[in-house]
């Protein structure tokens, strides 16, 4: 695509997502207060703007580029993505929308009156946070990047500015609308070129997505590299680089960028060294991707990803735009609607980029599938306008979960780390966002780029291990105390993170070792049960003394009128 | 969740005290087991219905046509799964567990 159209697809999008904004900010200022406004809101609406903050760059271009270099083992992702949100509605939902609880910082306050609970949840909200945004950012990089050709550092930087301004500008009253527009945009930038490439598919005689050896070049390809990457050459190839004639031999090669590589038809391809070359065999078949243990690899990854999405910080929020609980699980399903049928798409592109883009196996970012597949298979202006799509879909994932995540970040950070040190409230919450975004963009910066989707994996395993016992523990557990919870934060959430923290810097580890590291949730979910339960049996002199009345605030209907005390979660966005 | 207007005069605001006998009465109890014996046996089951289907890597590998195998229709199957899950809870919610739910406010909020 030429850098004109990626960089106008880019800007409309933001232009749209700031209007739309300032747009709802209006259209909220004729009420008083913003969940009565938010209250009028239709559950398709909301389901519309759940949907939209819910589909992030993961689910955009990852799953697709993960489906591309590893097959159908990877449709895990999506399908845990989704029923994540069914653990969240039958388990969690409800009693947490009685809680009164905003957060789950408020709601680890309000269950176990302790402040040392709330300040323990609220950094893990942060690490999440931090963690769900980094993918994002590199994301949008890579976006930029492939569309434009402009510098790494570039995407990240447009994101982080379109989100201060619109969460500055409007805060939480406008995302509602800004959302459910993202949903939209998102299922047409996806199922609009998906329908032309299936087109060309059955036009050129639905040849096999994948031939059962190992993946070959089937016709002279010309590759560029545009990121420096070491691939391994599995035998030896005869190939032109940069226009002279060369033999790679078996091994690990340095390509730096800017070389170009001309494949003859029927080469081997060459795979990026983060990647695990599948035969087209195995690439079909489940449970053989690569990894030294795919079946303890795959459980955990259902694990982190159904009991994940909980202790999501941005999700649990858009069950307060709401009426009641009736409209609450009406929207659920509506979700659940909604993310199934988003959800066919990203596997469409990455089996169909498995046959037509089999060069970004090479170049290693399989992450890109969906922005370079429309202008591979369509010519033209047609080719143009659908990566026009695309790329304006993918920046309304990063955008929408971006300022989703930023706005509860920073309301933490405000709240619980600036509060006391800034005396107006408004500043606070700016500031939060202000450092909510500013450590995801150095660490996209200066960290090495893994796969979009692992990344949002791990992010859910920190949540599957933390506020999943949290949550699971205080609604349905009397005899959880502070002291246990902390605990069992402290040892589910520190084990995962130490877990992600080590496969981020140090690479990827082999055996059972790099098994249980690069998937935790497995082991560190039941760790943060067993832990949290022990200690709090040995501590019931911490029981918090209003546990009778919080337990029949939980789980009693929500239209009645309680006494919630003077604490008022919503004061921090009032102005 | 409360209704953010002024609540009509008669509704009272129960106190701690009848919080207490509320947490300790039948109908609590009754309400929070129908929950229970819903939720939690169709999450294990839902649970093991995934876990399960991973497992039976043969069964899932068996072709259908071309490419596609049975895992891969059992993948797109899980997505109608789910949704089908959450209309039996969202049926469950509406039928047996708002009439008590309300039966209890009703109770709490008549006590004066």
């Amino acid at each position: 695509m030429s850098s004109p159209t990626g960089i106008a697809a880019v800007v409309l999008t933001a232009l749209a997502t700031v209007l739309i904004g300032m747009y709802g900010v209006r259209a909220a200022r004729t009420t008083s207060d913003f969940y009565v406004a938010s209250r009028t809101v239709t559950p398709w609406w909301n389901a519309s703007a759940i949907g939209g903050e819910y589909l992030s760059a993961a689910s955009f271009l990852g799953v697709a580029g993960l489906v591309l270099a590893y097959g159908t083992d990877m449709l895990w992702f999506p399908v845990g993505y989704t029923a994540g949100y069914l653990m969240l509605l039958v388990l969690v939902a409800a009693p947490l929308r009685r809680s009164g609880a905003y957060t789950l910082p408020d709601f680890a306050e309000a269950r176990l009156e302790s402040s040392a609970a709330r300040r323990m949840a609220s950094i893990l909200v942060v690490t999440i946070g931090w963690l769900y945004l980094l993918p994002q950012f590199q994301a949008a990089g890579l976006t930029l990047r492939t569309v434009t050709g402009a510098p790494q550092w570039a995407g990240p930087v447009v994101v982080a500015v379109v989100v201060l301004v619109s969460v500055l500008g409007g805060g939480m009253r406008s995302i509602t609308f800004v959302q459910a527009f993202q949903y939209w945009l998102k299922l047409t930038a996806l199922l609009v070129p998906a329908l032309f490439l299936l087109l060309v598919w059955v036009g050129d005689g639905r040849p096999e997505l994948a031939t059962p050896g190992s993946p070959v070049f089937e016709e002279p390809t010309s590759v560029e590299v545009t990121i420096d990457v070491t691939v391994d050459v599995p035998s030896q190839i005869s190939v032109v680089a940069d226009g002279e004639p060369l033999v790679l031999e078996p091994g690990p090669h340095e390509v730096s960028a800017g070389t170009v590589l001309d494949f003859p038809a029927g080469a081997p391809i060459p795979h990026a060294s983060s990647l695990t070359p599948m035969t087209g065999e195995s690439w079909a078949l489940p449970l053989t991707a690569g990894g030294d243990h795919p079946l303890y690899a795959t459980y955990s990854l259902i694990i982190a990803l159904f009991f994940g999405t909980m202790g999501l910080p941005h999700v649990l929020v858009r069950f307060y735009t709401n009426p009641d609980g009736r409209a609450a699980r009406r929207t659920t399903l509506a979700v659940l609607g909604l993310l199934g049928v988003f959800y066919v798409l990203p596997g469409l592109y990455g089996a169909l980029g498995r046959l037509y883009t089999p060069e970004l196996l090479l170049t290693g970012r399989t992450d890109a599938v969906v922005l370079v597949l429309p202008a591979r298979l369509v010519d033209g202006v047609a080719g143009e306008a659908l990566s026009m799509l695309v790329t304006a879909g993918a920046f309304a994932a990063f955008l929408s979960t971006s300022s989703g995540l930023t706005v509860s970040v920073a309301g933490v950070l405000s709240q619980d780390l600036l509060h006391g040190r800034v005396r107006n409230p408004v500043t606070g919450f700016r500031l939060g966002a202000f450092l909510a975004l500013l450590v995801p963009i150095g660490l996209a910066l200066t960290s090495p780029f893994l796969g979009i989707a692992d990344v949002v994996g791990l992010a859910f395993a920190v949540a599957a291990s933390s506020f999943c016992p949290l949550l699971l523990l205080g609604i349905w557990w009397r005899r959880l105390t502070w002291p246990g919870a902390v605990a069992g934060l402290l040892a589910g959430g520190g084990a995962s993170t130490a877990a992600v923290v080590v496969t981020i810097l140090g690479g990827p580890q082999s055996g059972w070792v790099g098994a249980l590291l690069a998937q935790p949730a497995a082991w560190t979910m039941p760790l943060a049960f067993v832990v949290m339960i022990a200690v709090s049996l040995g501590t019931q002199q911490h029981l918090a003394p209003g546990v009778n009345r919080t337990m029949v605030r939980l789980h009693t209907p929500e239209n009645l009128d309680l006494n919630r005390g003077d604490w008022d979660p919503e004061d921090r966005w009032r102005t | 969740m409360a209704s953010l207007e002024t609540p009509p005069p008669e509704r009272a605001i129960p106190t701690a005290e009848e919080y207490e006998r509320m947490q300790a009465s039948p109908e609590f109890a009754e309400l929070r087991k129908r929950f229970r014996n819903f939720a939690f046996p169709m999450t294990a089951a839902f649970l093991a219905w995934y876990l399960l289907s991973t497992y039976a890597v043969d069964f899932m590998s068996q072709r259908v046509a071309g490419n596609i195998n049975v895992g891969l229709l059992f993948g797109l199957g899980q997505f109608a799964s789910t949704f089908l899950i959450t209309w039996l809870y969202i049926r469950h919610a509406d039928r047996n567990l708002d009439p008590i739910a309300t039966q209890i406010r009703d109770e709490l909020e008549g006590a004066r």
